[in-house]
C-alpha cells in the first residue's frame, strides 16, 4: 500500500503569518509555486495559495493572516493514498501539510496525489495484463492438451 | 496503451468545462484580477472574435503586478501567455494526455473550428484516463475469472474422462 510518506514533498516552502502579502507574492513569482504553508515554530497554522494572494491584492489586505485559510486538513505520513484521495475530493483545499509529532515534515498537493494515482494505475494495469497473459496461455494449453488431438499427441 | 483501452477512451469534449471566464484582449488587468479572485475560476481565456489568443493564470497576474510593475489599468493582453496551445474538441483523451505530458501547461482552451468552446484541466484528463483504465481493468478481471473457471472445469472433466 502506498503511504503519504512515499510520495510527499519534503522541501516545503513556508511563510510566517505576519509577513506582508507583497513579500509572499514576490516569493511566489520568483519560485513559480502555487502556494505556501503558513507556520509558527514549524507548526502549520494555515495555508495560502495564489488565489488568496490575488484576493489580498484586490481587497488591499496587508498580511498573510488576513487571507490565509486557517481551516485546513493536516495529514499523517502514514495515511494511505486512498485516504488522501478521498480527503481531496471532499474539500476545496488542494494542499495538505504532513505532520508528525506536531512538526511539519512534508507537503502533499493535488498534483502529487494525481500523479501517484496515475503511477499506481499503470502498475496495476501492467500486473493484471501479466496475470491475464499467464492464465490465457495456461487455458489455451489445457484446452489443447485435453482435446482429442492433444491426447493423441501427448498420449 | 492497449487497443481495448483506446476504444473505450472518451473525447476531450466529455471532460472540458464550459463555464468559461473569458475576456477580450482590450479588457483591463483589473477585470482579470476580479475574475481570478473568485473561487471557481482557475484561469481566464483571452479571445479575439471567439478565437483564443492568450491565457492568464493567477501566477501570470501576480508576476506582472509585483515583479514587472504593470498596473491594473493596463490591457490584459500585456500579461497573457500567448500564443496558447489549444485542443480540438474531438481529440481522444489518450492523445490529450500525451500532449499534456510534453507541455508545461495545466490548462488548455478547447476549440471547434478554431473557436473557443471550453477549457480543460490536465488533472481532469488524467482522472478520466484513470477511470477508463479502471473500466478496462474490470473487463480484464471478468476475463480472468472466466479463464480460471474454464481451467477448473477442464481439470474436473478430464479426470472424469480418464476415470
Amino acid at each position: 500500500m502506498i503511504r503519504v510518506r512515499n510520495f510527499m514533498t519534503t522541501e516545503v516552502m513556508t511563510v510566517s503569518e505576519d509577513i506582508a502579502i507583497i513579500e509572499v507574492a514576490k516569493k511566489m513569482a520568483s519560485k513559480s509555486v502555487s502556494g505556501f504553508i503558513v507556520v509558527e515554530e514549524n507548526k502549520p497554522i494555515g495555508v495560502i495559495n495564489e488565489k488568496d494572494i490575488v484576493r489580498a491584492i484586490m481587497l488591499r489586505k496587508a498580511k498573510v493572516k488576513d487571507v490565509m485559510t486557517a481551516d485546513f486538513a493536516v495529514i499523517s505520513p502514514n495515511y494511505s493514498l486512498h485516504k488522501v484521495t478521498k480527503m481531496l475530493n471532499k474539500t476545496n483545499i488542494k494542499r495538505f501539510p504532513v505532520v508528525e509529532n506536531e512538526k511539519l515534515i512534508g507537503l502533499i498537493t493535488e498534483t502529487d496525489i494525481i500523479e501517484a494515482t496515475r503511477d499506481l494505475t499503470k502498475y496495476h494495469q501492467m500486473m493484471l495484463e501479466v496475470i491475464l497473459a499467464i492464465f490465457g496461455v495456461a487455458t489455451a494449453f489445457f484446452l489443447f492438451y485435453f482435446s482429442p488431438y492433444g491426447r493423441s499427441l501427448f498420449g | 496503451m492497449s487497443i481495448a483501452v483506446r476504444l473505450i477512451m472518451a473525447r476531450i469534449k466529455k471532460v472540458m468545462s464550459t463555464a468559461l471566464p473569458i475576456l477580450k484582449k482590450e479588457a483591463k488587468i483589473e477585470e482579470a484580477a476580479l475574475l481570478l479572485a473568485q473561487q471557481e475560476h482557475s484561469c481566464i481565456i483571452i479571445v479575439d472574435n471567439e478565437v483564443p489568443i492568450g491565457i492568464v493564470t493567477h501566477l501570470d497576474l501576480i508576476r506582472s503586478l509585483v515583479s514587472k510593475g504593470i498596473g491594473l489599468n493596463e490591457p490584459v493582453s500585456k500579461i497573457m501567455s500567448s500564443p496558447v496551445t489549444t485542443m480540438a474538441h474531438n481529440l481522444k483523451l489518450d492523445a490529450a494526455l500525451r500532449m499534456t505530458d510534453t507541455k508545461p501547461y495545466r490548462r488548455y482552451p478547447v476549440v471547434k473550428d478554431g473557436k473557443l468552446i471550453g477549457v480543460v484541466d490536465k488533472k481532469d484528463v488524467i482522472n478520466k484516463v484513470s477511470f477508463s483504465f479502471k473500466l478496462h481493468r474490470s473487463f480484464q478481471i471478468i476475463i480472468l475469472i472466466v479463464f480460471v473457471l474454464l481451467e477448473f472445469f477442464i481439470f474436473v472433466y478430464s479426470k472424469r474422462f480418464s476415470a
